[in-house]
């Protein structure tokens, strides 16, 4: 029973712009996206910013996951201010501190080896929690 | 008169905001640095107080990757107006750039000509806002 229904997560990085971290989370969203391309719906900040009826949708119809890149958590505003509760949330400084790697010196306009480096540590988390996340909610159904 | 410009993308996923926003790096760090800042849409919708002074205190050029123009939109919802709206889509008409051959889910470098052509049109059109 449990293949014939549809389990995705809705995930949304803040992709922003003024920093570093802007960068690294609109990558590792590409990458999430890459790395489980059935499993996931790449919602884009701006739309739900002005309530774009097809995010909407998407943002109610699965569980989300939320990807902060700096400090004022503006994904995670964005949630909250939609009423939505995040099933998992990611804060890029905390993938960061986990994998001691360090991006002084990266830019935000492209990434080099060492800022892919972080980009491939914030999506290998991302998958984890979807994973996670699927299986929770496939193990709902059973 | 401004002294500035707050350039305000949509930030989507999409290439045309991949373009965008690469452009506006390109505007903002090498050709109108003293001229521009960036504005970024999360955080202007999160309050973050330089957000929101950004459109409070400078003419705001919002451009858009397509028709749904959450930019302007996102300001609009902000209490301000946007001085200019502009369609990445329009401007790759003007400028004959081809959108359909820039990569899609993946980042466009800032030397790409269609990159370099974006920004040079978004400078002049700083550049006109600034003198009107």
């Amino acid at each position: 029973m449990a293949e014939e229904q549809e389990f995705k997560v809705a995930v949304l990085g803040c992709n922003g712009i003024g920093r570093l971290v802007s960068t690294v989370v609109r990558m590792a969203g590409y990458k999430i996206k890459q790395m489980r391309p059935d499993q996931v719906e790449l919602l884009s900040c701006g739309r739900l910013a002005v309530k774009e009826p097809e995010h909407m949708e998407l943002l109610e119809k699965y569980p989300l996951l939320v990807i902060d890149g700096c400090r004022p958590h503006c994904a995670s505003f964005m949630a909250d201010e939609l009423g939505r509760q995040p099933a998992a949330r990611i804060y890029v400084a905390d993938v960061m501190a986990e994998s001691k790697l360090n991006v002084a010196g990266e830019k935000r306009r492209g990434l080099t080896e060492k800022g892919e480096k972080l980009v491939e540590a914030v999506a290998q988390k991302a998958v984890e929690e979807i994973d996670r996340v699927v299986a929770d909610e496939m193990l709902s159904t059973l | 008169m401004a002294d500035k410009v707050c350039l305000q993308p949509c930030l989507g996923l999409r290439k045309e905001a991949v373009l965008c926003r690469q452009a506006f790096y390109v505007v903002h760090e090498e050709m109108r640095p003293d001229q521009t800042v960036l504005g970024c849409g999360p955080a202007l919708n999160a309050n973050v107080q330089e957000d929101l002074d950004f459109i409070e205190m400078y003419p705001v050029m919002a451009v858009e990757a397509c028709d749904l123009d959450c930019a302007t939109k996102l300001v609009d919802k902000k209490g301000k107006k946007v001085a200019r709206t502009v369609r990445v889509t329009d401007l790759a008409e003007e400028l004959s750039v081809d959108l359909d051959g820039l990569p899609e889910g993946e980042n466009i470098d800032t030397d790409h000509p269609a990159v370099r052509a974006m920004a040079d049109r978004i400078a002049a059109m700083v550049d006109e806002m600034l003198a009107a």
